[in-house]
């Protein structure tokens, strides 16, 4: 059986042709190998500008992979074609970040269940598709009666709940969300959640899961990447990681994560606000590193597993078996 | 001068309403406080509870349809809510400034970062525009943005989300206000630029002892940097405290439900615990108290009759659970 998602070596560049000189080249993806385990939750925390959103648009057949392997659901993404990309979507749908542009301001409810469920010539007969939506708005926290109303009717977070509703109109198997919360109140935050994590329990779904936010990471996910300038820092199970985080820039995060617990407690460590990258150096996170020395300027960037499961990008670190503080 | 326990700001029951083809909706139902100078507010609630609104309104911000029933806002004993607008102009960005939750879209896109700063300085301070430019490069310095002096020609686009927060903060500052309204500043950026224009702000409102109101969805944004906490929910104040002993003891069950649902980093947890229901819709109040149809300690009483502010030892809490204590 293979995993659900498959990601071997992928590199994404994205290009703006020039018509004289050189092409324009943005390296956004970097040699990234990840693996979605089957009914679990893969967790990419990064920030804003590491390459996690466009992890999903390669992976959504939004964006072609420079090179590398992408396999959802055992098939390359990259080789699929039109017919095929529109039957694998059935097993595998999304959920955005932004509730209140991700649906059609003219459509109800009803059209906007049924939307999926026509593109792919399901629950035809009306009393069976009636009794279906029923129980996939049910299943959400939404009401039948709510069906003939229109977005701009519900709040943020019902809005949400409809996007997981048209998400899992067609029972898929792999669930691409991508910050599913942050544009949300903190209380209405802790209702999705724990909706996302009770319907990955009954539909057996296996999910990844895009935040920049430790602390619903933790929450939700079984296993988390830490990705920095296209590059995945460090990987582990998450209780692995939580207690006993070896990337200096897993640390920072931790850190960086407000806390009513951690009052008054100074940010371990202190990243600089906006520095240059350097190209050369070989490690990414070396310019807004409290622990960099020269030896990160040197050699091959290298993620390797330096406790069982457990891989970590950073050489200068010796590894600490430890608690760490932050993960108090 | 100002003693140091005068009020900066001070307002006394604010009713703000939206007019609406069907009457009057009121969206702040008298809400009062006191800020002392030198020190920072924490105003929280959930989206509706009348935070922006209330934010809006200290500068007299507030979308036409809107307008202040009732109430005083003073700020050093003028009250600016019926201040004309002429006086108004000379306290705003100057005496009081804001920022905003969205930083690139509280920049004008078509200008210059530096023709932008320099102009709230040429317009409330006499000084030449190299002089003006001078200041301009001291202020992106002191908001930690390397390089100022080349900065100064790049456009907004040409900078983060975190960047643009930052260069919102030292136009905030540029005339060293007395009171800084910062509304949802930090909402739109990641945790780590997050804690980063946190502990900047802090630093910069103790360097210069203003004072701060700051509106927040999280709970756990203010923790860090608020000296005293109120917390909003359909336009009326829950419960007003002191930060510490608030994020001790949260003595209404609202605030209780929202320090709850916070997701830990610290441990893992299996559900987390959430207020049921939704909060009302304005114009829809429940009877009684507004939060009484989501809370867990709800008796006959809190479905009758509102219950007003109860004081104990410098705290105030809207809740029947309270009288008496």
């Amino acid at each position: 059986m293979t995993a659900p998602v498959q990601i071997e070596h992928l590199f994404k560049t994205y290009t703006r042709r020039r018509w004289l000189g050189k092409n324009w080249e943005k390296p956004v993806l970097r040699d990234v190998s990840l693996t979605l385990e089957e009914d679990h939750v893969l967790g990419l925390v990064g920030e804003s500008g590491c390459g996690k959103s466009t992890l999903c648009k390669v992976l959504l057949g939004i964006e072609k992979p420079t090179s590398g392997l992408v396999l959802a659901n055992g098939q390359d993404v990259a080789r699929l074609s039109k017919s095929e990309f529109k039957k694998l979507r059935r097993v595998m749908q999304v959920v955005y970040q932004d509730p209140y542009s991700s649906l059609d301001p003219r459509m109800n409810v009803r059209q906007l269940l049924s939307e999926p469920l026509d593109i792919h010539g399901l629950k035809k007969d009306p009393e069976e598709r009636k009794a279906f939506l029923k129980e996939l708005l049910g299943a959400v926290g939404l009401s039948e009666t709510q069906l003939a109303r229109y977005p701009h009717e519900f709040s943020g977070g019902q809005r949400q709940r409809i996007c997981i509703a048209r998400a899992l109109a067609l029972n898929p198997k792999i669930l691409v969300a991508d910050e599913p919360v942050s544009a949300l109140d903190v209380s209405v935050q802790a209702q999705i959640l724990n909706l996302l994590k009770e319907i990955k329990k009954s539909r057996r779904l296996s999910m990844l899961f895009v935040t920049h936010d430790f602390a619903v990471a933790r929450f939700l996910c079984d296993d988390i990447a830490v990705m920095y300038r296209g590059r995945i820092v460090e990987k582990a199970p998450a209780e692995d990681l939580f207690t006993n985080p070896q990337h200096p820039y897993t640390e920072a995060l931790l850190s960086a994560v407000p806390s009513v617990h951690r009052r008054g407690e100074k940010p371990s460590a202190e990243p600089a606000a906006e520095c240059p990258e350097r190209e050369s150096w070989a490690c990414p996170f070396a310019a807004r590193c409290r622990y960099a020395r020269p030896a990160c300027q040197e050699g091959p960037f290298e993620l390797k597993e330096v406790l069982p499961r457990h891989a970590c990008a950073c050489r200068v670190l010796p590894f600490k078996t430890t608690k760490s503080k932050s993960a108090v | 001068m100002t003693q140091p326990d005068e009020p900066i700001l001070e307002v006394r029951n604010l009713k703000i309403a939206f007019s609406t083809e069907d009457g009057l909706l009121p969206v702040l139902h008298g809400l009062s406080y006191t800020l002392p100078k030198g020190r920072v507010l924490g105003v929280v609630g959930e989206s509706g509870s009348g935070k922006t609104v209330h934010a809006l309104s200290i500068l007299r911000l507030l979308p036409p349809t809107a307008r202040i029933t009732e109430g005083e806002i003073r700020y050093r004993g003028r009250n600016l809510a019926t201040l004309g607008r002429a006086e108004l102009r000379k306290i705003r960005g100057n005496k009081i400034s804001m920022i905003f939750q969205d930083p690139a879209a509280s920049l004008n896109p078509v200008l210059a970062i530096g023709e932008q700063l320099t102009e709230t300085l040429l317009a409330h301070r006499k000084m030449s525009k190299s002089a003006a430019r001078e200041k301009a490069v001291k202020l992106l310095e002191k908001v930690g943005i390397a390089d100022a002096e080349k900065r100064l020609h790049e456009y907004p686009f040409q900078f983060s989300g975190g960047m643009c927060q930052r260069v919102m903060i030292a136009m905030a500052l540029a005339l060293e206000p007395d009171v800084l309204v910062a509304d949802e500043p930090t909402t739109a950026l990641d945790v780590t630029v997050q804690a980063q224009i946190l502990k900047l702000i802090k630093q910069l409102q103790q360097q210069s002892g203003m004072s701060a109101v700051f509106i927040t969805h999280n709970l756990a944004v203010v923790a860090g940097i608020a000296d005293d906490v109120l917390v909003l929910y359909a336009g009326l104040c829950m419960e007003y405290a002191p930060a510490s002993q608030l994020f001790e003891r949260p003595l209404h069950p609202y605030t209780q439900g929202l320090l709850n649902s916070l997701a830990p980093v610290h441990r893992k947890v299996e559900v987390l615990p959430v207020i049921t229901g939704h909060p009302p819709v304005p114009g829809a109040l429940p009877a009684g108290c507004p939060f009484a149809p989501r809370c867990p300690f709800v008796f006959e009483k809190c479905r009758r009759e509102c219950p007003p502010l109860f004081e104990e030892n410098g705290r105030r809490t809207r809740c029947w659970l309270r009288e008496g204590k």
